[in-house]
């Protein structure tokens, strides 16, 4: 670089320094806001590719989590019962009705109901978390009963809704127990440790552990005395270099799955943090959402993005030591502050992590998944994922808000798009922007005819003073379609 | 540094701040623009979706800060992408090709110009 060049950079420099420096600027979560009742829900707030129209199907939903239809024009939508911020409800499967007045089809005990699918005469629900995972089956006039019980959902992340694979298994994605593979302190603060002290991450199959140990605050006594803690371990627990654990089927960190019928559930792939959703896309291929690692616990992870993986069988995906194909231990992922760089927790890895299909943004909680099929909606194999947002600072500062929207994959290249968001100079949920337009969206699904797309909003969530605190009954299920008189499928021209 | 110098310095960073102020947004549904017409800027598109868009989507803020709204010139728009800067890795030329790079400045350039 020329002394000229050196000093014209000088000043754009300091603007760098002044306006992007991470460490200088404050969180600026999506939820760091106040909210005050009543939710406004005014669709002219969305925006939309031209042709297309946003209309609010059902308000007033209680922590909305997923939509389902029956086949025979019935719209139904899953209430998860539980929300982070430790709010404990009952989980409900609920009839939409024509007038958006909805009617109470079934109800649990152990929450969150995270999805809702509907196969062969009957809803399958994924869902648990104050007790064991489960697979529910539900029929159409509310009788539950358990498909598949004991899986490992006490934690951070729990058992997610299934859906029906073209050869007739059900498949679901099961989190982890926690961030990236250590109890720590964060988990006492999510509200689990102190009710499942011994509770800790189960692989899919054998691992051999690296011996790494990481020592915290011990937030389960009284006293200020520390504990040491390895991976794949309850709290306070060491670990030793060369040490196996022993894989079992009910892991979590998958996608599993079993026939509609019962019997034992298969691992699918594993090494994924939490697969929030699952999709078939219109060529048979199985589409995962993974939602990626936070800046908290012993072992915080830095600059890891959502991501869309196309799943093949037998296959591990990375978590707790690989982010997208990249092992943590480098530069990419250093935590701030002068934590320490992410170390690898195994010994050895069951294979080379694949790289995903498209790489979201941090922190965004990119989610429901589903592809549109054909012309009626346009974007014909191309899939569709709701964002329902950061929650920063809990899980990591952000500069602006991240997610709080709908974006188009197109899965061939990567590239991302934006597909339903709200207006304003900034990005952001509605109630931090003052608008009537999207909050979380969380699932989505398109209808069985593909000219509609179902949106599950989850309503209002503000992390003021860094904790998650969920506003109940500000839940929207919107539909998306195209506008009368508009062309199926076509594209919007570029406008130079 | 001298009082001039102090001004001047002010003067240039408030003049950038100002060019810099407005919408980071690009997203088609407010812009209605659509892809990119050459095949450099497609490659371009596909570059920044998989280095650039977890931290600045669609170049707008997110973990990192918005892009599209800075007037800043390609060169140091590479320097920022090889050398790094705070918390931004660097992406030497083995991670990402001059090729690539280029492209997706160009990129970014075409975005950064559809404004809504």
């Amino acid at each position: 670089m020329t002394a000229r060049r050196g000093a014209r950079a000088a000043p754009l420099l300091a603007l760098l320094l002044c306006s992007g420096c991470f460490r200088l600027l404050p969180s600026r979560g999506g939820g760091e806001t106040r909210f005050e009742p009543p939710r406004r829900i005014e669709p002219a707030d969305v925006a939309l590719p031209a042709g297309y129209r946003i209309e609010p199907v059902a308000q007033g939903l209680t922590f909305p989590t997923s939509v389902a239809f029956d086949g025979e024009g019935g719209v139904y939508v899953t209430e998860a019962g539980y929300s982070y911020g430790e709010v404990v409800l009952e989980p409900k499967l609920l009839r939409v009705e024509p007038d958006g007045r909805t009617t109470l089809v079934a109800s649990g005990r152990n929450p969150p109901w995270n999805g809702a699918t509907f196969a062969d005469g009957a809803f399958y629900i994924g869902g648990g978390h104050l007790a064991h995972g489960q697979i529910l089956r539900v029929t159409r006039d509310g009788r539950v009963s358990v498909l598949v019980d004991s899986l490992p959902s006490l934690g951070d992340h729990h058992t997610n809704g299934p859906v029906l694979g073209p050869d007739g298994w059900l498949y679901w994605g099961q989190g982890t127990a926690t961030n990236a593979g250590v109890v720590g302190p964060d988990n006492y603060d999510y509200g689990w440790l102190q009710r499942y002290p011994r509770f800790h991450d189960v692989p899919c199959a054998d691992v051999t552990l690296a011996g790494r140990n990481f020592t915290t605050a011990n937030p389960l006594t009284p006293e200020d005395d520390r504990a040491t803690t390895g991976a794949f371990v309850p709290f306070g627990v060491a670990t030793t270099a060369g040490q196996v654990i022993r894989g079992r089927p009910r892991c979590g960190g998958a996608v599993l799955r079993v026939r509609p019928t019962g019997g034992e559930p298969e691992v699918v792939a594993w090494g994924l943090r939490n697969p929030f959703a699952l999709a078939f896309s219109p060529d048979g291929a199985l589409y995962a959402t993974e939602n990626q690692y936070d800046v908290r616990g012993s072992r915080p992870v830095f600059g890891a993005g959502d991501l869309l993986w196309r799943v093949q069988p037998g296959v591990w995906y990375g978590w707790p030591d690989f982010y997208a194909g990249r092992a943590l231990n480098q530069e990419w992922f250093d935590p701030p502050g002068g934590r320490p760089r992410p170390e690898l927790l195994l010994a050895r890895h069951p294979n080379a992590p694949p790289r995903p299909a498209a790489l979201l943004g941090v922190h965004s909680a990119s989610s429901g998944i589903d592809f549109s099929r054909g012309p009626a909606f346009g974007h014909a194999g191309q899939a569709f994922v709701a964002q329902f947002g950061d929650l920063a600072p809990t899980v990591g500062k952000v500069v602006s808000p991240v997610g709080f929207k709908v974006v188009r994959v197109d899965v061939a290249s990567g590239v991302i798009h934006d597909f339903a968001v709200n207006r304003g100079s900034t990005n952001g949920p509605a109630s931090r922007l003052g608008g009537g337009g999207l909050e979380r969206p969380l699932g989505l699904r398109f209808d069985p005819t593909g000219a509609a797309l179902y949106v599950v909003d989850f309503g209002v969530m503000t992390t003021v003073d860094g904790q998650p605190r969920p506003r109940p009954g500000t839940g929207v299920l919107w539909r998306i379609s195209r506008a009368p008189g508009t062309a199926p499928g076509a594209a919007p021209e570029d406008t130079p | 540094m001298t009082g001039a110098r102090v001004r001047a310095a002010v003067l240039v960073c408030g003049l950038l701040a100002v060019a810099a102020c407005g919408s980071a947004r690009r997203g088609v549904p407010l812009t209605g623009h659509g892809e990119p017409p050459t095949a450099e800027l497609q490659l371009g598109q596909r570059v920044f979706a998989r280095y650039c868009h977890q931290c600045h989507p669609g170049g707008a803020g997110g973990l990192g800060p918005a892009l599209n709204n800075k007037p800043l010139p390609g060169w140091l728009i590479k320097f920022q992408v090889r050398n790094g800067l705070g918390a931004m890795p660097a992406f030497p030329s083995r991670v990402l090709p001059g090729e690539e790079l280029n492209a997706m400045v160009r990129y970014l350039k075409w975005l950064r110009a559809r404004r809504p």
